[in-house]
């Protein structure tokens, strides 16, 4: 078998699933399976320079089909960005067979949601007090803020954003996310 | 329909009608209209009775501004009738009313108006004895408040919510706002538009230049970065420009670089005997009746003319056709307006009962069914004052004027003093009658105001609480100037030096939706959260978590002894995942939980797992778990399910710190785990399959082994809390699925049985294992839970060593112990007292009938003195009964600890 998310079939939130939306408007996906891996602590730094394009603290890089987000000084992570990840699983296992740092495990205790779509800005203001404009939060810009009520990582992707939190969280999450989004569609 | 011809009316849309009840009578309005508007315009004026005589009264502003304009809509009490669309078939009533509006029986009470004077409630209502206030009078003035009525069947109202920024808020959307705000927006600012209006434009929009208004809001539209909200007050102004927008049904959270505050200014009402009968009007509240709703105000006017306003509002009610009967001016000037009489004076009173039918100048009647006031206004000083504006008076323009330094806010408009004209002050000797109102909420005359000053309250804030004047719902807005105006008179001061008492936020009504948090309830699930209600658990929250309580359905004591012996007879599988688990690795990490924790970590074996006692530095145990050593540089540790967040935090405060090379994470929510316990718990593991050994010799007690079970990477730890045989696993809570089919599958042959927490507590307290918080408190020491053992003497540092060492000193007059009770005895509740002589001692804090023992078993803080084992203490059980317990050894289940050993 393989792994289950909250919010597949069988997962913990998959009673769920019908929360998410695929409008015009606004959309809500689930990417929490995608493929990715990250490493925390010492040696974090130095094990990614040799291979990515590495960012400043709260930035992220893009290019060949990952994203490298550096959430702190000794704290990055790469995201794929397609649901195959085949730039992950190679890094994956350059780690495991020669570990240096330590595995941050966002893999498995961060869920991960995608909110796009023009009106994904309006819906977003619903759920976090960050600023979201474009001018304070740029598309290299990562947010570690409160979103849906949760600690939560905010990146902008297209005319929308990515979110990953707490797992456990995630009926909760998409619970206020869907509802952010009703009211949207409700009061403008 | 008295309703004037267009372009009066613009913001009527005359094609169609509303039909709604006021006190059971049908009326119709437009849309665009506001509930005051459209009574008005079928000659209704009066909207409710006063507070204190139940005076009738009526909308004097059309601008929210008064507080006699609060109706009943439906179940909604306190409606603005001058600020509330008028929607159809609404059902409106009036307030404070007892029979009817027309016919209140309580307006008798304003003839005995002399008999309660300023003050009167503070010593009244205190006799005739002691208790007469809760006893007499709370129940009368309960029955008596008029304030509207709740109704309990009010439907819900969904109040959305949000955070916005912008560069630059406008607050107001008159000409200084707009101007302001395509300013701005021109310098290529982000920028919101506030007003509360239902359109922009301001006092504009209620003159005859209103044509000018399209105009703006053109450019205002065809502005991309300003952002309006119509329908908008803005309720508080607080640090660094922290905005509260609220509509009746959205509260807007607006953080803005600059502000700029264009809220304009307030018309003041004018004192005389019956200033507060309908048909007096500001001339801002005329202006608006005839050009925003297309109301004629009356047929024949009165127009007091302090404020030259006056004039060009006389000329305006002469053009719409009402006749102006006379401008009456304190200090007429040299050419009265062509055809209209200027009588020299003030106005001394209205005439009428429940409208006006005249005014009183210098001793002369004039009839009119209008009397419009000019009488001067004030800034809106509310939100300035909020911002750390200063008050003062200008003695020429008869207008308070702030004065404000704080970086980022700005005034604008008649807040800065634009557009103000000479307004004489005016007399302000209490008519013989009284009836001169000063604060129209509380039914305050001018003789109150005095008295209150006469009583001692010479400083406005007592003024205010003596006499409550500015408490109302219209918070001093018409009551403010003339009140600084009669106590500087009465005390010798200028306006100026007594200035207004603190503007508070809000600045006007919000309604509860908007205040009230929305229901979140945190919900955190495990991965198996369907896996356990397939297999029919009743689900509790924990904390945030919900856990499986019990499986099963049917006699619950039934179904949790089943569970118990299952573990004590077979083997059972508990759900463990939301027990907190944390990473500490680096090449510090041993060091980090020597100093973090009270037992010894750096000489920990790799393999071996160790107790983890965590106190805080007053000594006190704040946390337990273990520390399974994978390696030289890392350990998995475990913490409470409730604690974890807390010693995470506690862990990064430490790290930071002391800047070990050491880094934490988190895994709580990331792995899941599962205890296997009981005498056959070694069948159901031997059975997985995987590359750990788990015989007895391979993997002892207190030990961790990692490796691959079913397929899954794990973390296996012989640890246990229920007293049996028991093998910990944890994996990545993606494979948990996985891991548990792989567990159920191999414990089917010994009878493997899933059960709950209910179980699980009772199993541990069979065993006398403690749980933190549960039977500790915010004082607790390890000495006190017998707990000297896992406390390093070597170390030289640990958190709450320290305070340890002087607590030791000190010493301790309680002590945790185990309790057993007779099989029959009735069993006392947590928290019930230890009573020793009488006097409490400690208390109980976890308790359970064993449904192995056959009796009741407690854990319980006794006087130390007692704590041997075999002695008595006596509890007094909820029933008030006493009960007593017999102190046992640490444990009540096994106590040599050898089915754990097995």
């Amino acid at each position: 078998m393989s792994a289950v998310y909250p919010l597949s079939e069988a997962g913990a939130a998959g009673d769920l699933r019908d929360r998410l939306v695929a409008g015009a408007d606004v959309a809500l996906a689930d990417l929490t399976p995608w493929p990715r891996f990250g490493l925390k602590g010492a040696g974090a730094e130095a094990w990614f320079a040799d291979r990515v394009d590495l960012p400043e603290v709260n930035r992220v890089t893009e290019g060949a089909g990952l994203r490298v987000l550096r959430l702190g000084t000794r704290d990055i992570m790469v995201l794929s960005t397609d649901a195959e990840g085949s730039p992950v699983q190679p890094l994956r296992s350059a780690w495991e067979a020669a570990p240096q740092s330590y595995s941050s495990w966002r893999e498995e205790t961060w869920a991960w949601l995608r909110l796009t779509g023009p009106k994904a800005t309006a819906v977003a203001r619903r759920l976090t007090a960050f600023d979201l404009r474009a001018a304070a939060f740029g598309e290299s810009d990562i947010a570690q803020t409160r979103f849906a009520h949760q600690d939560g990582v905010l990146l902008r992707t297209g005319d929308g954003f990515d979110v990953l939190f707490d797992i456990a969280s995630t009926a909760k999450v998409v619970t206020d996310i869907r509802a952010a989004i009703d009211r949207e569609e409700v009061f403008g | 329909m008295s309703r004037l011809p267009p372009p009066y009316g613009s913001r009527i849309d005359r094609s169609r009608s509303l039909a709604f009840t006021f006190e059971g009578r049908r009326f119709e309005g437009h849309p665009g209209d506001t509930i005051a508007s459209a009574l008005a315009a079928n000659g209704q004026w009066m909207l409710s009775r006063s507070f204190k005589y139940h005076r009738p009264r009526g909308a004097m502003s059309f601008a929210g501004t008064d507080a006699n304009t609060l109706v009943q809509v439906g179940p909604e009490p306190n409606v603005a009738a001058d600020l509330t669309p008028l929607e159809d078939g609404m059902e409106i009533a009036a307030q404070n009313v007892n029979g009817s509006l027309a016919r209140d029986r309580d307006a008798v009470i304003g003839r005995f108006a002399r008999f309660l004077p300023v003050g009167f409630y503070y010593r009244t209502f205190m006799g005739p004895t002691k208790d007469a206030w809760l006893k007499l009078w709370e129940p009368r003035i309960r029955a008596k408040a008029g304030l509207g009525v709740i109704g309990a069947d009010a439907p819900d109202i969904a109040v959305d919510k949000a955070t916005w920024h912008a560069d630059v808020a406008v607050i107001g959307g008159g000409p200084a706002g707009i101007a302001a705000a395509l300013e701005a927006a021109r310098a290529g600012s982000d920028v919101v538009l506030i007003d509360d209006q239902p359109a922009l434009g301001g006092h504009l929009a209620y003159t005859p230049e209103a044509g000018a208004v399209g105009e703006l809001v053109a450019e205002v539209d065809g502005a991309a970065d300003i952002r309006v909200l119509t329908d908008t007050i803005c309720t508080g102004l607080f640090e660094d420009n922290w905005l509260a927008l609220a509509r009746r049904d959205r509260l807007i959270r607006l953080r803005a670089a600059e502000v700029v505050l264009a809220t304009g200014c307030i018309e003041q009402p004018a004192i005389f005997h019956q200033n507060d009968l309908p048909g007096v009007l500001t001339a801002g509240g005329v202006r608006r009746l005839m050009h925003l709703y297309g109301v004629a105000p009356g047929r024949r006017a009165v127009v007091y003319a302090a404020d030259p306003e006056g004039y060009r509002v006389a000329e305006e009610l002469r053009a719409a056709g009402v006749e102006v009967a006379a401008i009456v001016d304190p200090a007429p000037g040299a050419a009265a307006p062509e055809g209209m009489r200027v009588v020299a004076g003030h106005i001394a009173a209205a005439r009428g009962v429940s409208h006006v039918t005249g005014v009183e100048v210098g001793g002369e009647g004039i009839a009119c069914d209008t009397l419009v006031v000019a009488a001067g206004e004030v800034p809106a000083w509310q939100l300035p004052a909020q911002a750390g504006a200063k008050l003062g008076y200008d003695d020429a323009t008869g207008r308070f004027v702030l004065d404000l330094e704080t970086p980022g806010v700005r005034l604008a408009g008649g807040l800065a003093g634009e557009g103000a004209t000479p307004v004489g002050a005016p007399p302000m000797a209490p008519h013989p009658k009284g009836k001169d109102f000063i604060d129209f909420d509380e039914d305050l005359q001018v003789k109150d105001i005095l008295n209150a000053v006469k009583e001692g309250y010479s400083e406005l804030e007592l003024v205010k609480r003596f006499s409550t004047v500015g408490m109302g719902p219209s918070q001093g807005r018409h009551s403010a100037l003339a009140t600084a105006r009669l106590v500087a008179g009465a005390t010798g001061r200028s306006v100026g030096e007594i200035g207004v008492t603190t503007a508070r936020p809000p600045t006007a009504p919000e309604t509860l939706g908007a205040l009230a948090g929305p229901h979140h309830v945190a919900e955190r699930r495990t991965a198996l959260h369907r896996e356990h209600l397939r297999l029919g658990a009743e689900m509790r929250p924990v904390g945030a978590w919900w856990r499986p309580y019990l499986y099963g359905s049917g006699d619950r004591s039934a179904l949790i002894e089943a569970e118990v012996r299952a573990v004590r007879d077979g083997v059972g599988v508990l759900d463990v995942s939301t027990l907190g688990t944390l990473e500490v690795r680096g090449p510090d990490a041993s060091a980090f939980l020597d100093r973090l924790y009270t037992m010894a970590h750096a000489t920990q074996p790799v393999g071996k797992v160790r107790y983890c006692l965590m106190l805080n530095e007053m000594g006190t145990v704040i946390d337990d778990g273990v520390a399974y050593r994978l390696a030289e540089d890392r350990f998995y540790v475990t913490a409470t399910t409730g604690a974890v967040p807390r010693v995470y935090a506690d862990m990064a405060f430490w790290n930071a710190q002391w800047r070990l090379d050491v880094d934490v994470v988190n895994l709580t929510a990331g792995f899941a785990g599962f205890n296997i316990t009981g005498p056959f718990a070694r069948d159901v593991v031997a059975a997985l399959d995987g590359d750990i050994d788990f015989s007895a010799e391979a993997f002892p007690y207190l030990t961790g082994r990692s490796g691959q079970v079913a397929g899954v990477p794990v973390h296996a730890m012989r640890i246990g809390f229920t007293g049996e045989l028991s093998f910990e696993l944890h994996c990545p809570a993606s494979r948990a699925g996985d891991l548990w089919a792989a567990i159920l599958a191999a414990g089917e042959p010994v009878g493997l049985k899933p059960y709950g927490l209910e179980a699980s507590r009772i199993l541990r307290l069979e065993k006398g294992h403690i749980l933190i918080g549960q039977d500790t408190d915010a004082l607790t020491s390890p000495e006190e839970l017998g707990f000297g053992w896992a406390v390093s003497k070597k170390k030289p540092f640990f958190v709450g060593k320290r305070a340890l060492e002087m607590r030791r000193r000190l010493g301790s007059t309680r002590k945790l112990a185990a309790l057993t009770f007779a099989p029959d005895a009735e069993l006392p509740g947590e928290s019930c007292l230890v009573l020793r002589s009488g006097a409490p001692v400690g208390h109980v804090t976890s308790v359970a009938h064993s449904p192995t023992l056959g009796h009741g078993i407690a854990l319980a803080f006794i006087h130390a003195e007692d704590a041997e084992e075999g002695r008595r203490v006596a509890i007094r059980a909820r029933s008030g009964r006493m009960v007593e317990g017999t102190v046992v050894g640490h444990a009540f289940y096994d106590p040599q600890n050898e089915r754990q050993m097995l």
